[in-house]
């Protein structure tokens, strides 16, 4: 426990403190600390895993709509191109980035961008085409201004636009594979035959039983067939 | 009128850099009634220094060199956009247009006519005591009694004050009101009391007497009637640490809180030119007036530059207060008022009263 | 005592009406109220939601001259009910939700939430990860008094004691963007540790920027906190003694200030808190200048429990092997298929945490089948020691509102949640 005790000041105390406020005050005037940065000609430097703009890798994409499923805002709605791709509806967007930490194959990436403004509410639905490439800057800036710590802090300007987009490596996935772990609970409604955006599973009909197929080059281990079977037949083994 | 014209000549201000263009200028029918009218020394004494040229120019400066000064302790920069390459000094000027452009709203509670005219009024006691105040040889009215007569004069402003936050109609303007009558009470009487020991010192209330005498400036010699004067002039214009009546978070600016537009913009200069006024009175009665170095080639112009200048040098000064201290309250204020610096100015007399018996004044 | 004249009051039954102005808007207290102040000739004022110092709350004021005699607080004008849409949400996606309330303790924020889980689900978490989230629940708590500090300097006129703490603040949001990537809503606590680690780099510039604020705190003590109009403005204002503070239910700093030694990090020790160093400040005038200190020295002891954790933080995995994941340093790959699918198991879990403010409480009600609470209940710090607050108004001039405000540190979004 530390003790907290204020004195009552008595009139030399008083007049050294008003001295001193005022010396503390006249020092700054002659010797300024300005940590401004003259935002759009100077931009900040940004840590390279900031939560900014999104952007999305087409050909990663396995549409196993995990970053729609875990997204707090609902921002991400899956439309349909080739396969269900996501479009983020930035009038929501909390930037929390659980769906970039979500994707398995990181299609979705951070960048640095975030300071971009649209016309209507319309134009803030972006859709899976218009995040493939980064969009197109205006860049304002021709400095880059740095916090550096040093004792006190400094702000080191260099004349270099900062790349916004950072490499962001896709996350290691374990190579996996759709499989009936219970095959006994199968009621042959074929949902998951439905669902695959790969067309990995396939039905075939025997006499009285349906045995389904599932091609393991096609499956991506996206899970829909799991979430999507109703008494919990299906799930995901290693290779 | 010919005997007009010859009346304003012969009492003519003489700047020789501008005499030739004068010269010719008066050859010009119409507009030789013009420059002998502005050039004529009352009227140049009100119109242009130290009167309304010199309040103009003083507003302009003073609210952007706050805020640059302001910006510049509090680690930032402050208005630097509207004119970036010369600093942002045309900031007043846009601050100004936007107040002509925006809508003056007369709620349907106040007083309309009062609420309207007040703003306006106010310049009356501002502007009066110029009258008063003399700049060497371009003075408008010369009197033994100048120096009362300005404290006088500058007591009325408190009085529209409180006619404003009357006129709002509001209970916050109210609360207001009511501190800006508290706080003229406890400012007017050490007001009084260093002005009073000034002249006690110098023997006379007329500026000229007084600034003749200020071989040393009246700062070193009375320099505890310097701090009461400077004071109480910190709480006569709500300065900080004194803003009590325009208070912004505790009433949401007091008796002006109803005021937009135009007329906002009008109260928030009267602020500034009671500084003025009381800067122009602390350099007449302290800093030596309108004495200074020579300038032959401004001629009479030199005497009012120079109290121009000093006077706007102690306002640039002052204006440091804002960043330094937190806001006293009311009765904080009036006891300080009334017990610290009661005390001082009394002091100051006494000390004026030793120096004069002792002949100690060269 | 013999020779003291009797006080008689005397009152003219004057017929007032209140002005037409309370008969049109919501007035959220009874007319007889109203009628009767103005009867007893007491004014009433509104600190209402559009006041430069007021924050997002009205404060209706009854005032006899330039005394207060009963304030009554209007809250709930930022209400966002919270814990209904937290009903609405899987567990995981609370995260952001609740951390809301708080602008830049998001850090013990999270902290109180998360543990609700961890402890219901029997979740270990790291030891490198108990540290992170120590670090971000330091930081979280010298940036909001450093943002209490700048309010309390506003709402007192000084406009570069306002300017001073949240320019040092800039540099904690450094920090934090460094750590999480987000200025100030990290999210990145969860139920199993933290969402990726901080490497090497990050933690010694973490450590200059706690020197830095040192040297920028010096100047800002002596311009401001050692300022005599602050003092004269602070001290003997809106004094609570250390019974009405027990009474009244006031927590956190402001409690300590009253002269009671409570915090939950010592009560009820969670994380590594009890590895650490700390001192507890503990204050015993119980007035707005006290309050203010303990704040102050609470930023010290934040900033030397951080030098600790950058010191003896170990090496290892962030991430809990409680939860399946990819890699046990970055959650990036396996949020979902660790998080998403996460059920309570049936009963009532509960946390406390101190919050920068004072003590936080979360508690989660689960059925044991869905995966969203059936009831969460969270009670900020902010809404516990309103009633203290207000009660310290009582008596004091009107003027001192704002300084009993800015010494309280009320902050309208964290009490209405």
């Amino acid at each position: 426990m530390k003790k907290i005790k204020a004195e009552k000041l008595g009139l030399t105390e008083s007049v050294k403190r008003h001295l001193e406020a005022i010396g503390v005050v006249v020092g700054e005037v002659i010797v300024p600390s300005t940590i401004t940065i003259h935002y759009p000609r100077e931009r900040r430097k940004l840590p390279d895993n900031f939560r900014g703009l999104i952007l999305f890798d087409n050909k990663a994409c396995i549409s196993c709509f995990r970053c729609a499923h875990i997204c707090p805002a609902n921002a991400i709605v899956m439309e349909h191109r080739i396969a269900y791709f996501p479009s983020i509806d930035y009038a929501k967007c909390i930037f929390c980035h659980f769906c970039v930490d979500s994707c398995p194959t990181g299609a979705l990436r951070p960048t640095k961008i975030h300071d971009f403004v649209y016309k209507d509410m319309d134009e803030m639905v972006v859709h899976s085409e218009e995040m493939v490439e980064t969009p197109e800057i205006v860049r304002e800036d021709s400095f880059t201004v740095e916090y550096v710590f040093d004792g006190d802090v400094q702000l080191v300007k260099k004349k270099e636009k900062e790349e916004l987009v950072p490499e962001v490596k896709p996350p290691e996935r374990p190579p996996k594979v759709a499989a009936a772990l219970n095959p006994e609970n199968c009621i042959s409604c074929r949902l998951c035959v439905a669902a695959c955006p790969t067309f990995a599973i396939s039905a075939k009909e025997e006499k009285t039983k349906i045995i389904l197929e599932i091609n393991v080059d096609r499956c991506t281990a996206c899970s829909i067939c799991n979430k999507i079977c109703p008494t919990s037949t299906l799930g995901l083994v290693d290779r | 009128m010919p005997g007009m014209l010859e009346i304003m000549v012969q009492n003519m201000v003489n700047i020789p850099l501008i005499q030739p263009l004068v010269d010719v200028l008066l050859k010009i029918p119409v507009i030789n009634y013009i420059v002998a009218l502005i050039l004529w020394r009352p009227i140049f004494a009100v119109l242009i220094i130290p009167g309304l040229g010199a309040i103009m120019l003083v507003l302009m400066i003073i609210v952007w060199w706050e805020r640059k000064l302001t910006a510049r302790v509090q680690w930032r920069v402050g208005p630097l956009e509207v004119s970036r390459p010369i600093g942002g000094i045309m900031q007043v000027m846009a601050d100004g247009m936007r107040y002509f452009f925006q809508e003056v709203i007369v709620h349907r509670n106040a007083h309309a006519i009062y609420f309207i005219q007040l703003p306006i009024l106010a310049f009356l006691p501002v502007l009066l005591p110029i009258l008063l105040i003399p700049a060497g040889p371009v003075y408008a009215i010369r009197s033994d009694y100048a120096i009362p007569a300005i404290v006088a004069l500058i007591a009325l402003i408190p009085v529209v004050i409180i006619a404003m936050g009357w006129a709002s109609n509001n209970r916050f303007a109210y609360i207001g009101a009511i501190r800006e009558a508290f706080m003229y009470f406890a400012y007017e009487i050490p007001l009084i009391f260093a002005v009073l020991a000034m002249m006690v010192l110098y023997g006379s209330g007329d500026p000229f007497v007084i600034v003749e005498k200020q071989t040393v400036p009246g700062i070193l010699l009375n320099p505890v009637a310097a701090l009461t004067f400077i004071i109480a002039t910190v709480m006569a214009t709500s300065r900080l640490p004194f803003e009590i009546p325009e208070a912004d978070q505790e009433i949401a600016f007091g008796p002006f809180v109803e005021y937009s537009g135009i007329l906002f913009g009008l109260v928030m200069t009267l602020a500034y030119e009671k500084l003025y006024l009381m800067s122009l009175l602390l350099t007449i009665l302290f800093l030596g007036g309108w004495n200074g170095i020579a300038i032959p080639i401004l001629g009479d112009f030199m005497p009012p530059f120079w109290l121009f200048l000093k006077a706007f040098v102690f306002m640039l000064i002052i204006s440091l207060l804002r960043s330094i201290y937190a806001r006293y309250r009311l009765d904080q204020a009036l006891r300080i008022g009334w017990s610290s610096i009661l005390a001082i100015s009394i002091i100051s007399i006494a000390i004026s009263y030793a120096l004069v018996l002792t002949g100690w004044l060269p | 005592m013999t020779g003291m004249k009797e006080v008689r009051e005397m009152s003219i039954e004057v017929p007032v009406e209140p002005p037409a102005e309370y008969e049109s808007l919501f007035i959220p207290v009874p007319k007889e109220f109203v009628e009767d102040a103005y009867r007893k000739d007491d004014f009433i004022v509104f600190i209402g939601p559009q006041h430069p110092g007021s924050g997002h709350m009205r404060i209706i004021v009854r005032l006899k001259g330039d005394f207060i005699v009963e304030a009554i607080p209007d809250p709930g004008y930022v209400h966002r009910s919270m814990e209904k849409l937290a009903e609405n949400r899987l567990y995981v996606q609370n995260i952001p939700l609740l951390e809301r309330p708080a602008i830049m303790d998001f850090g013990n924020y999270n902290l109180g939430y998360v543990r609700v889980i961890e402890e219901a689900l029997d979740i270990e978490v790291p030891e490198r990860a108990q540290y992170l989230r120590v670090l971000l629940a330091e930081l979280g708590r010298i940036g909001t008094h450093l943002y209490d500090a700048g309010i309390l300097a506003v709402f007192m006129g000084h406009t570069t004691g306002f300017m001073w703490p949240f320019a040092v603040r800039e540099f904690i949001v450094e920090a934090l963007t460094h750590i999480t990537g987000a200025r100030i809503t990290g999210s990145f606590i969860i139920p199993g540790g933290v969402r990726r680690d901080v490497d090497e780099k990050v933690l010694r510039m973490i450590g200059r920027i706690i020197f830095t604020i040192e040297n920028r705190l010096e100047k800002f003590e002596r311009v401001f906190i050692r300022n005599p109009t602050v003092v004269a403005r602070l001290k003997d204002v809106g004094v609570l003694t250390r019974e009405e503070a027990i009474k009244y239910g006031v927590v956190g700093p402001f409690l300590r200030a009253s002269g009671v030694e409570y915090d939950v990090r010592r009560v009820e020790s969670y994380e590594v808190y009890d590895d650490l160093d700390f001192e507890i400040p503990v204050g015993d005038d119980g007035d707005g200048y006290t309050r203010f200190l303990v704040r102050v020295e609470e930023i010290a002891q934040s900033m030397s429990i951080i030098r600790q954790v950058i010191d003896r933080i170990p090496e290892g995995d962030v991430i809990s092997s409680d939860i399946e994941a990819i890699s046990r340093n970055d959650i990036r790959g396996s949020f979902y298929d660790a998080l998403a699918k996460i059920t309570l198991p049936a009963g009532e879990y509960t946390t406390l945490t101190e919050a920068a403010r004072g003590t936080l409480l979360f508690s989660v009600l689960s059925d044991g089948a869905s995966n969203v609470p059936y009831r969460l209940r969270f009670v900020t710090p902010g809404w516990m020691y309103l009633k203290g607050f207000m009660e310290s108004l009582k008596g004091e001039r009107l003027a001192d509102l704002q300084a009993i405000y800015g010494s309280f540190g009320y902050f309208p979004p964290e009490a209405d949640r």
